[in-house]
């Protein structure tokens, strides 16, 4: 295998490219005391003393140029006596996941942060310092995940904390928006027109955008908790397909993928080409969404009629295949429950090619439309460097010239068996990235042609299987909007722990440097550009700086300040 | 004339015509393969369960009340993902295209199939559908001598033989 600087390479996930990685481990940590052994799948564990931590992170994170996919904290008090933190470093170049796994005491609950040496962490850190109460030393914290009125002290998932226990919010005083931010730069309201309770606040200088806030998991729902102490094995996969409205079969995905490794489980191949198929489907239906709310956003509505038209035709083939537009529910442990048949195929090849043709026939209209070119060029740059430092992921990384896309990386069902291309641009900013999603429909309906004229025989799901006890393991996926990853310890009946990280996550963070130094204007292009996922309404707050006034605009008039008086 | 190829979208426009269909007053677009909500057979259920332990969401409930047993399926939480249809012992679960299932109250979404009990033979207590004991017996042969006994009263009358026999 050739990589991606054109070196000889050896087979990425391969038996001999996470021995190599073991190896290399060993030879840079050799004076660190580290116990390195082998879990599921491509996952390789470090145990580390937790003073050791930062070093080791170091030594993974630069030296082996690796990026961070998520962390996660455990309760294990019940199994072992300790909280552990699971920090999970991805090595790309060899398909290869490096898991810091570090004990944390019981009666010291803290660990050193990383997030100084991989920025990619900041969140995920503080996500588990609110729900696990693993507390940080090193950095500057604050409250992420949980609501303001959420009682200090307690922390939804240690295992000792009940589902669904509603204790009486806490009052706190409210901090005034504009005390903690730099007094005397006119602040300015923006927000993107986008349908999900996502709040940002930009600060500008006359015209430019000077700092970003972001305030965000207004909609957390604690589907993780009820993962662990409520639902089965067996339900899990339906819930997991309603994490997202967009790609939610990439969670089911990654969820059963992740069982299925955990538990060594055989999946016959006919229901891997099944699931990749609609995947692909998925994939296709969701760049066409995006795109044509790029359109919407940057005011060219024709553009996105037609988008839209294309797309219907791909939810009626999402139907046609899994029997449901959305949230598809074929997947369950062991392989799907929907079988794409011989009858079947002349349809969806049908749909295929009208989609290829409608969608080149758009964006060949699209990319001639100037007020469409010109408002993409140039704006919402993101560059390589801090591409890699943020750990971003999916179209965002490719747009920036990052080479990431798991589908190559970390080959996942029948990825292995089509040849793809993956679309790279350089430059970072908003054409890029739209280009790079153009240029993955074409790919998308490219790979499903050849997984239906290579399908393989035979069943389509295993009935019986066994899920030992306490076994670690991930899945990940890519997703339309990037990677998204699951991270899994097994337990009785259910997980034991099971966690999720959306693409988004690790996009989000990269807004700031998107959206600094640039024109307000473009904000809402920008903000759309990484393909946002949050969940529905919106809600606006414009801080004016003379009078202190804080004022919440119902969406209607946001679309109004937008769209400058435009009918929308 | 570069400048003007964006006009080329009335062409496209032109040859895609109109694609919304004036529903309600033509049918809706849907493929063979549509999910929707799905229909108990009063006549087939044997009042099992069996859908009620794989039921995603829990739309399907069951519930023991006195002398009934009550399979309760509510459409307000059902995900229409038919593995009820799958696992049932008897097909007595189909899966319809309906899925116009808005009601006004919350009552109107809640689909009842009611069982009645058997009474035990000995202890008078009610306990399983007589339904799924007739079709339990035909699958056991020869239960048909305590079939009608509650697990209770054959757990006691298994202890009170064993003694007997140990004690002589």
């Amino acid at each position: 295998m050739i990589d991606k600087h054109g070196e000889e390479q050896i087979e990425r996930s391969s038996e001999e490219a996470l021995a190599y990685v073991e190896s290399l481990i060993k030879e840079k940590l050799a004076d660190i005391p580290i116990k390195v052994y082998r879990a599921a799948g491509e996952n390789i564990i470090v145990e580390v003393p937790r003073e050791y931590l930062r070093n080791v992170a170091k030594v993974v994170h630069d030296d082996l140029d690796a990026y961070v996919r998520t962390c996660a904290g455990c309760d294990e008090r019940e199994v072992a006596g300790i909280y552990a933190v699971y920090h999970i470093l991805g090595l790309d170049n060899y398909g290869a996941n490096v898991v810091i796994k570090v004990p944390v005491p019981e009666d010291d609950v803290k660990v050193p942060t990383i997030a100084d040496i991989a920025p990619g962490a900041g969140w995920c850190e503080l996500e588990f310092r609110d729900l696990v109460g693993i507390d940080l030393s090193g950095r500057p914290t604050h409250r992420l995940v949980l609501p303001d009125d959420w009682p200090d002290g307690l922390y939804p998932l240690r295992r000792d904390v009940p589902y669904g226990i509603r204790p009486p919010p806490v009052k706190r005083e409210e901090v005034s928006l504009i005390e903690i931010e730099r007094p005397g730069i006119p602040v300015g309201p923006y927000h993107p027109a986008l349908h999900e309770p996502e709040y940002f606040e930009l600060y500008v200088e006359g015209e430019t955008v000077v700092d970003v806030r972001y305030r965000g998991f207004h909609i957390h729902r604690g589907i993780e908790k009820l993962g662990e102490s409520k639902l089965t094995y067996k339900q899990i996969p339906f819930i997991a397909e309603r994490i997202c409205g967009i790609c939610g079969f990439v969670h089911s995905c990654c969820y059963v993928m992740a069982v299925e490794k955990a538990a060594g489980i055989d999946v016959p191949e006919r229901a891997d080409y099944i699931r990749t198929i609609v995947l692909e489907v998925e994939r296709i239906h969701s760049h066409l969404l995006w795109l044509g709310v790029a359109c919407h956003v940057l005011g060219y509505d024709a553009g996105f009629m037609h988008t839209w038209r294309i797309r219907e035709k791909v939810m009626a083939l999402a139907e046609y295949l899994t029997g449901s537009r959305k949230t598809y529910g074929i997947n369950i442990i062991g392989g799907v429950r929907k079988d794409i048949n011989k009858e079947k195929v002349p349809k969806v090849l049908e749909v295929l090619d009208y989609v290829e043709k409608g969608t080149k026939n758009l964006a060949d209209v699209l990319f001639s439309v100037p007020e469409v070119v010109k408002r993409l060029t140039g704006t919402g740059k993101l560059y390589r460097e801090e591409a890699r430092k943020l750990s971003v992921v999916g179209p965002v990384a490719r747009a920036s010239g990052l080479y990431r896309d798991v589908r190559k990386d970390y080959p996942y069902l029948a990825y292995r068996d089509a040849t793809f291309k993956v679309p790279l641009y350089t430059e970072g900013d908003n054409l890029s990235r739209t280009l790079v999603r153009v240029e993955e429909i074409f790919e998308s309906i490219s790979i499903i042609r050849q997984l239906l004229d290579r399908m393989p025989g035979g069943d389509i799901k295993v009935e019986e299987y066994e899920i030992p006890l306490g076994r670690v393991a991930t899945a990940s996926a890519e997703a339309p909007r990037g990677e998204d990853i699951h991270f899994l310890i097994t337990g009785r009946g259910r997980p034991y722990r099971w966690k999720v990280r959306a693409p988004t996550y690790q996009n989000i963070p990269a807004l700031r440097a998107m959206l600094r130094d640039q024109q307000l204007a473009d904000a809402p292009i920008t903000i759309a550009s990484i393909d946002p996922c949050f969940s529905c309404t919106d809600r606006l707050v414009v801080v004016e700086v003379s009078g202190g006034r804080v004022q919440r605009v119902r969406r209607i008039n946001l679309v109004r300040l937008v769209g400058g008086g435009r009918r929308w | 004339m570069v400048k003007l190829k964006f006009v080329k979208l009335i062409t496209v426009a032109r040859k895609a015509g109109t694609v919304t269909r004036r529903y309600p007053f033509e049918g809706p677009l849907l493929t063979e393969e549509f999910r929707g909500e799905v229909r108990l057979d009063p006549e087939k259920c044997i009042g099992c369960g069996a859908c009620t332990i794989i039921c995603p969401p829990n739309a399907l409930t069951l519930h023991d009340e006195g002398e009934v047993r009550v399979i309760r399926y509510f459409v307000g939480r059902c995900i229409f993902c038919g593995m009820c249809a799958e696992v049932c012992p008897t097909q007595a679960i189909t899966i319809t295209k309906e899925f116009e299932l808005a009601a006004p109250t919350t009552e109107q979404l809640l689909r009842d199939l009611v069982h009645e009990r058997v009474k035990c033979r000995i202890c008078g207590k009610p306990f399983l559908p007589a339904k799924l004991l007739k079709a339990a017996n035909s699958d056991v042969p020869g239960s048909e001598n305590y079939i009608d006994i509650c697990p209770e009263c054959r757990i006691k009358i298994g202890l009170k033989s064993i003694l007997e026999h140990k004690l002589g």
